[in-house]
């Protein structure tokens, strides 16, 4: 009981180290991947953003070169630029001699400047707060500025990042801060993934900053668990496994000690009955030598002489009522109630295999050859004591033969009512002169045999109507036969 | 035969009939049989002066033969203790005569084998009490020396005549002569030979 204990405890433990390993590696596993996707997916947003960008800077280019309405009178075609582009709220121009058209206008004015001298497109005005900023380009004889939309900033199409995603975007600028995608900044604690970078446009020199926190609630814990659960189902089989087998080699245990068991009650038994029966032949023979002896007197003493006689035959009845009483204590109780019907094939399948171990120790493989489905009247335990004595027999003699020649031959017949099992080995053989007394009790060959296995088979077989033949086989080696009546059902 | 003194015969076996059958048969010899169903009354009331012998049944109830044999010999009994089994083991053999038994015989017992075996018992208990009697009786008769006899006899023992003796002792040989024959006188000894023989073995052991 301790060492289960001690197993099951040792078991536990290693689930747990298991588990949580296990757990480590999967939670692990998972993070990076987030990881990944995220810096990907920032790293698509990013290239999107500067493309979008990038194509503002395009838009006052080609207004700066093209100088559209320039002519008066003529209708302003870059006016309709918004409609085309959903980010540029307004198109702004400033003719050679004039202003530009907002107040205040020192914000582009000094975008100008700073766009005349680079040659290229300048931050104007930056209002995060309003969701807008400003770029101009200086040209000649007008200059022109596009007033941004950030809220319309993000490009649909091939946009990485679901609108409810976990994925926190935003756009930074000398302190501003406009978030384009909120994310879910709900989680606490967990872990912090970040990702920032410069717009590839020197006109707009916005940061893109990501942030995604994963919270412990987002951890696999199904595949965790479904982890854990394996494991302690793995265990829990290897435990099953080790029970089942601690149980069976105490089965073994118990069976060998039946075994010796009643080798002792068989002991016991026989010590028992010399005593029993030795006390009155003591007295018989005792009491007959005192009648010899006093007849033999001169005169003969004849009343003496009748007392020992009476004696005798006293003490002789008490022998035979040992004999009496000792049968009626071992009597079997009768075979014929408990006949059913038994298939040979399992029978035999069920012998060998409690016979497993034996045959592997006498390098016997023993061959089953199955003829048809015999079925006969047996009664279960004697039929497989019956068997089970016939085999280890034949494992007996075989042991005398080399190992190639061992041969164990188990077969069913049928003949007429009766169906047969032969079981034949390619031992020694029997003796000429153990022949006849092959079933007579407490005749044995064996060194320490006690000669009662074959007297007792074939009282069972008697018993349940049937019949134990043994003999020598044609070729070589023993060969015993049992016939019992067939089963009713089987169709010869 | 049948006086008081007689062998007698103790039989102990909780089987009646074997006792019985067994007492009738010993019987027919002439020896006299006393017969005990209980092993432990034996040990307590059977004559232990007696001649005669033990005849036990190894396995009776209650105690066992080789427990009562072992008793015996452990309280001096001098009688042969014949043991009886029906179911004898070499085993069982051997401790018992390792305990003392005088024999071991198997029930059922052909009746030659055991009135031999008794009769042959009864004689050397016999013997033994006769040489146990002798011995008992000289030391009685050497505790009657005085001193210097025991010494004129050491050396009579030893092999010296009269003459050496005297010189060994410093006594005139006239001297040695009255002591050994007052030596003779006590120990009832008729010739050097018996006075040897008998008292030997006492004066090596140096017995007062």
């Amino acid at each position: 009981m301790m060492h289960a204990a001690r197993r099951i405890a040792g078991l536990t433990l290693l689930w747990l180290l298991l588990t949580v390993a296990g757990g480590v590696v999967i939670a692990r596993a998972t993070l990076e991947s987030r990881r990944e996707a995220f810096e990907t997916d920032a790293r698509i947003a990013h290239r999107l953003l500067s493309q979008r960008v990038v194509e503002h800077d395009a838009i006052l280019s080609t207004l700066a070169l093209l100088q559209p309405g320039a002519n008066a009178g003529e209708a302003a075609p870059e006016q309709r630029l918004p409609s085309v582009y959903p980010q540029v709220l307004k198109v702004l121009r400033r003719d050679a001699a004039g202003t530009w058209p907002i107040e205040p206008a020192a914000g582009l004015e000094a975008g100008e400047t700073v766009s005349r001298q680079a040659g290229r497109a300048a931050l104007a005005q930056v209002d995060f707060a309003a969701g807008r900023y400003t770029i101009v380009r200086a040209a000649d004889p007008a200059s022109f500025a596009l007033q941004i939309d950030l809220r319309a900033l993000v490009p649909r199409a091939e946009w990485p990042l679901p609108d409810e995603g976990p994925v926190r975007l935003a756009l930074e600028h000398a302190g501003q801060r406009r978030v384009l995608m909120p994310g879910r900044s709900d989680a606490r604690g967990g872990w912090h993934f970040g990702f920032r970078k410069h717009l590839a446009a020197d006109s707009q020199p916005f940061d893109v900053v990501a942030d995604l926190r994963v919270g412990w609630g987002e951890l696999p814990w199904v595949a965790m668990l479904a982890w854990g659960l394996g494991c302690a189902l793995v265990l829990a089989m290897v435990q099953a496994a080790l029970q089942q087998r601690a149980e069976r080699r105490r089965a073994q245990e118990l069976l060998r000690l039946g075994q010796v068991g009643r080798l002792n009650a068989l002991g016991e038994l026989a010590a028992g009955m010399a005593h029993e029966l030795n006390q009155p032949l003591t007295a018989v023979l005792a009491s007959a030598h005192a009648a010899q002896r006093l007849l033999a007197e001169d005169p003969p003493e004849l009343d003496d002489a009748r007392r020992a006689i009476d004696q005798a035959a006293g003490q002789a009845r008490r022998a035979a009522e040992v004999i009496g009483r000792l049968r009626r204590t071992v009597e079997r109780p009768e075979l014929g109630a408990r006949l059913v019907p038994q298939r040979l094939d399992e029978v035999v399948r069920r012998a060998l295999h409690l016979l497993g171990p034996d045959c592997q120790r006498a390098r016997v493989m023993p061959e089953w050859q199955a003829g048809a489905d015999v079925t006969v009247q047996a009664d279960p335990v004697a039929l497989e004591q019956i068997l089970h004595n016939l085999l280890s027999n034949a494992l007996h003699a075989l042991q005398q033969v080399p190992v190639p020649e061992r041969r164990l031959l188990l077969s069913a017949q049928v003949d007429g009512r009766r169906g047969v099992l032969v079981v034949r080995d390619s031992g020694p053989g029997i003796a000429r002169d153990a022949l006849p007394r092959l079933f007579e009790p407490f005749f044995s060959t064996r060194d320490g045999g006690l000669g009662l296995g074959l007297s007792l088979c074939e009282t069972l077989a008697t018993g349940m109507g049937g019949e134990l033949t043994g003999g020598n086989a044609a070729t070589r080696g023993a060969e015993f036969r049992l016939s019992l009546p067939l089963a009713a059902a089987t169709t010869p | 035969m049948n006086t008081p003194t007689s062998p007698l015969i103790h039989l102990i076996d909780d089987d009646t009939a074997v006792r019985e059958a067994l007492a009738l048969l010993i019987g027919t010899v002439g020896l006299r049989v006393q017969t005990w169903a209980d092993p432990q009354a034996f040990i307590e009331q059977f004559d232990r002066d007696g001649i005669g012998a033990i005849v036990l049944d190894v396995r009776m109830p209650g105690i066992s033969g080789l427990t009562v044999l072992d008793r015996l010999i452990a309280q001096g009994v001098d009688q042969p203790v014949i043991m009886l089994t029906g179911h004898g083991t070499v085993d069982l053999c051997r401790r018992a005569f390792k305990a003392g038994a005088a024999e071991f015989l198997e029930k059922p017992v052909d009746d030659e084998l055991l009135l031999e075996t008794l009769q042959h018992a009864v004689r050397a208990h016999v013997g033994s009490r006769q040489r146990h009697r002798a011995d008992r009786r000289a030391r009685e008769r050497y505790a009657l020396l005085s001193e210097r006899e025991r010494e004129v006899l050491g050396l009579i023992v030893g092999g010296l005549t009269n003459k050496e003796i005297g010189r060994a002792l410093a006594l005139s040989p006239r001297t040695v002569e009255t002591h050994r024959a007052n030596l003779f006188t006590k120990l009832e000894a008729e010739s050097l030979a018996q006075v040897i023989r008998q008292y030997a073995d006492l004066v090596e052991a140096g017995a007062p």
